[in-house]
């Protein structure tokens, strides 16, 4: 038994919930890539692409309590920005004639691409943002949900630059599991110590109590606009990774179907908690696999054409009438071994 | 002139067929804050109401061959149906959640619905037509021809108005559904059964939607799953402009919406023509930030957004 | 008893707001609630009117349990509620308010006859019948909300501050108005109040409520010097209170 309160063991007990996920994650990979099943693997990727996506939209929904139907849209400026930097530099003055001239003529390295199309997802949140931020409650998950249909409907139109309602191919299949690893990692570690910085904690002050923030002298729309611009870069890398995970896109591809599965997943876990978003993610994911596979049938039996969708939507009804706090109920992961608890973070409910 | 005598024709046209899209909305909205998003799909499962239930590529008319009345009668009382039991099996169970989250609710059972439908109707889209009579022009003076559908749906549209209107002001069962609509928690401390109200906003609300999903598979003549979101999209913007909570602001909002839509597509030059959607959420946002009661107030709305 | 509230326990989420409080109240009686803000006078009257739901304990009414009963259902039984900031339906005709009151009365004779009583105790109502109810005054909407009240035929009637936001005088109307109820009409009043002076004048009986918890009942006769009733509002000894601590 460990009982000693020694700093180092501190350490570990504060960072524990984003360890044991992290570690989590990092055995689930390489368990698949040791079965060397590529569709499994296939399907690892798109549920860590998923994994930034949703832990993004932890980072802004569970902090600020702010229902998001927008993030989808970074999503798919990032999935886009990627495109121009690296795809199909033959054709590209083909598909995307718009283009700057640099950007016709030079193609940057995928990390890089990626990289540069977060920044840009959050340089539009800052510009979206500035207006949506102000408004509170309903009115603003409906703010968000307008802009979302606006950029949306925009990429559709904008042909010059997106090829319209086209596909756009191809990418580099250069998102695999051990990347995709990499970027949900680094979103975990970055949604765990955000939340856990003045500035996170000033926005759940804001989500409990806006008036009473205000008057303890919280910047409610600064810090809900810092929070949308960084969950927007991340959304937008996701973007990006997605890109080179399915190597063609079009905007259809980021549309409602896509708010409601990453929403799923989040509301699933619990919505205010990282280990929620992540295990609403492995969960669905897990789920949804398995009634592909049904469908596609195993031996005689199979499973009519989507019963995946309609198993998704019915857990969803379930999880959202009757456990509004998720699988997790909301809590991160506990601190196994006896000891001191109130020393420890990493026991702290964040309801 | 006859050109603009056309567009005026179609854009209360439009705007009719969203103003009572945007009245299904408002009516759930007023008594339980819900905004409803399966809506859209209640026409949807409407529409597929009206063909026998297989996944064949060609559709045959089941309800869509009977006699007019009953097959307004029978889709009617589907979607109404329909509407209850989304009351008594899921959002009966949600009251307490916040408006945010029904709306997630609402989009689960619409893609719940939607894909139902796919499983049992397959994913393509299908030929439909119902009424195909009313899709022809008619001349209403020398060299002014506008489709006899247009006139339908106005008609329809303004016979329901004044209807729901006497039903809201001149029966008890109108007035509590007005008086829960602005104080829900007081109207039921005054013996006012809040469950019936609400039972009844979904009867309405449905039975809107099942009217609407004639009017559109006229209009179109074609099934398809996913039918019921765009036009949904509208029916929300509309509810959000014309204010939530507010019938006569849903009303308002509707024919401004289908107006305004109509208006952009006749004068915004070619190469701006496709950016028109996105112009009308950023509209949205405007109303929000600008008005958030929207641009017709009530005290209702003032206290819920 | 008419009204038995037996050991209530109240939560909001975690907080208790009420503690294992008691209050009963006889038929024909007047009885009022008073103590500071926050003391959870409203929550009682909330909980009584099935508004909100004790953790614990009991409320009865005419001997039957009432307590998890739906809102409505208490209304049916007989208990009519004037809460807090009048509630009046802004955008009703006042005559249309009136009328929700009769809604779920089955003696369809008496409803008329008591709709003219009601116009002839408050006759701005009957001025006003067709204007909506937003228009009027913040005393005209307190009548409104009484006569309201009234027309559901209650066998009780509890409201919760019926003086906030009035004019003095005012106040004193509302207080022979239902003074007058009570000698007319045999009504029992439960009233809710911030200030125990005006309570301690028009009510039979008196219960302090602090912090959720009740620090006092007696008879209003026996408390009329008030002192006693002072230290159980504030909840010190006499000659610690603090200047301008609440307008007594």
């Amino acid at each position: 038994m460990i009982e000693a309160n020694t700093p180092l063991l501190r350490m570990v007990r504060y960072f524990w919930p984003m360890v044991v996920l992290c570690i989590g994650l990092l055995i689930i990979v390489a368990a698949v890539d040791s079965t060397g099943d590529i569709i499994l693997a296939q399907t690892l990727t798109e549920g860590l692409v998923r994994m930034v996506m949703v832990v993004a939209l932890y980072m802004f929904i569970g902090n600020s309590g702010i229902i998001s139907f927008g993030h989808i849209a970074f999503v798919l400026i990032g999935a886009y920005a990627t495109a121009w930097q690296t795809c199909c530099p033959y054709t590209r003055d083909m598909f995307m004639p718009g283009l700057p001239t640099y950007l016709l003529n030079n193609s940057h390295h995928v990390v890089l691409a990626v990289f540069l199309a977060g920044l840009l997802a959050a340089f539009v949140a800052l510009i979206a943002g500035f207006a949506i931020m102000r408004l509170s409650g309903i009115a603003a998950s409906i703010g968000t949900f307008a802009f979302f249909m606006a950029l949306y409907a925009a990429y559709g139109r904008w042909s010059t630059w997106t090829s319209g309602g086209s596909t756009v191919s191809p990418m580099e299949e250069t998102t695999t599991p051990w990347s995709a690893l990499a970027y949900a990692v680094v979103t975990i570690v970055a949604a765990f110590f955000y939340a856990r910085s003045r500035w996170g904690l000033a926005l759940r002050a804001t989500r409990d109590d806006e008036i009473a923030s205000k008057a303890a002298g919280v910047n409610v729309f600064g810090q809900r606009l810092l929070s949308f611009v960084i969950t927007a870069f991340f959304c937008g890398m996701a973007g990006g990774l997605y890109a080179h995970f399915v190597a063609a896109i079009t905007v259809d591809s980021f549309y409602l179907k896509m708010v409601f599965i990453t929403l799923s997943m989040l509301v699933v876990g619990g919505m205010q908690s990282l280990t929620g978003a992540v295990v609403g993610v492995v969960a669905l994911s897990v789920v949804i696999d398995v009634l592909r596979r049904l469908e596609a049938g195993i031996g005689s039996f199979s499973l009519p054409t989507s019963s995946a969708e309609v198993g998704v939507g019915l857990i969803m009804l379930l999880i959202l009438l009757f456990r509004p706090s998720g699988i997790t109920g909301n809590a991160e992961i506990y601190w196994p071994f006896k000891g001191d608890i109130s020393s420890s973070g990493a026991m702290k409910r964040q309801s | 002139m006859d050109y603009a005598i056309q567009t005026i024709i179609s854009a209360l046209s439009l705007g009719s067929f969203y103003a009572l899209g945007a009245l299904g909305i408002g009516l759930l909205f007023s008594v339980l804050r819900l905004i409803n998003f399966a809506h859209g799909d209640f026409i949807t499962v409407g529409a597929y109401a009206l063909i026998v239930p297989s996944s064949a590529v060609t559709a045959t008319l089941l309800i869509g061959d009977f006699h007019p009345a009953l097959l307004v009668l029978c889709i009617v009382g589907i979607v109404v149906m329909l509407a209850i039991l989304s009351y008594f099996v899921v959002f009966q169970h949600a009251q307490k959640s916040s408006p945010a989250t029904m709306m997630i609710i609402s989009f689960a059972l619409g893609y719940t619905l939607q894909n139902i439908i796919v499983m049992i109707y397959g994913g393509r889209p299908k030929a439909a037509g119902i009424w195909s009579d009313l899709t022809g022009q008619v001349q209403i003076s020398s060299g002014v021809s506008v489709q006899l559908l247009q006139l339908v749906t106005i008609a329809v549209t303004w016979i329901l108005l004044i209807a729901l209107v006497l039903f809201l002001k001149r029966t008890r069962v109108g007035i509590q559904m007005r008086a829960a609509a602005e104080d829900f928690r007081m109207a039921r401390m005054l013996g006012v059964n809040g469950k019936n109200v609400i039972a009844l906003a979904f009867i309405l609300s449905g039975g809107l939607a099942g009217i609407m999903s004639l009017l559109f598979v006229t209009q179109t003549g074609v099934l398809k799953f996913s039918m019921g979101v765009p036009i949904m999209l509208f029916f929300f913007i509309a509810t959000v402009i014309g204010g939530m909570g507010s019938l006569v602001g849903s009303v308002v909002g509707g024919y401004s919406v289908g107006i305004v839509s109509v208006i952009l597509s006749a004068i915004l030059p070619e190469e701006l023509r496709g950016f028109r959607d996105t112009c009308v959420f950023i509209l949205v946002i405007i109303v929000l930030l600008a008005r958030p009661q929207g641009l017709v107030l009530t005290k209702a709305a003032k206290e819920r957004v | 008893m008419l009204l038995n509230v037996e050991n209530i326990t109240v939560h909001y989420s975690r907080l208790p707001a009420l503690r294992g409080i008691s209050v009963s109240v006889d038929e024909g009686e007047i009885v009022c609630i008073v103590g500071p803000n926050g003391a959870g006078k409203s929550t009682t009257l909330l909980s009584i009117s099935g508004v909100l739901n004790p953790t614990e304990g009991e409320i009865t009414f005419h001997g039957k349990r009432i307590n998890g009963m739906s809102p409505e259902a208490v209304a049916r039984a007989g208990i009519s509620q004037v809460p807090e900031g009048r509630h009046v339906f802004t955008s009703l005709s006042v005559e249309e308010n009136l009328r929700i009151g009769t809604n779920m009365r089955k003696d369809r004779s008496d409803i008329e006859k008591d709709f003219k009583h009601v116009l002839e105790i408050f006759p701005v109502l009957a001025e006003r019948r067709k204007q909506a109810a937003g228009k009027l005054s913040g005393g005209e909407q307190q009548m409104l909300v009484i006569g309201r009240a009234l027309l559901t035929n209650p066998r009780m009637m509890t409201i919760d501050e019926p003086s906030l936001g009035l004019a003095p005088n005012l106040v004193d109307r509302v207080y022979e108005t239902l003074l007058e109820l009570r000698k007319d009409r045999g009504l029992t009043l439960l009233i809710v109040e911030q200030s125990s002076e005006r309570a301690l004048t028009a009510a039979d009986r008196l219960y302090v409520l602090r912090s959720g918890e009740m620090q006092l009942e007696g008879n209003a006769a026996d408390l009329r010097d008030g002192e006693k009733v002072r230290q159980a509002y504030f909840g010190f000894e006499e000659g610690t209170t603090h200047e301008g601590e609440v307008a007594f």
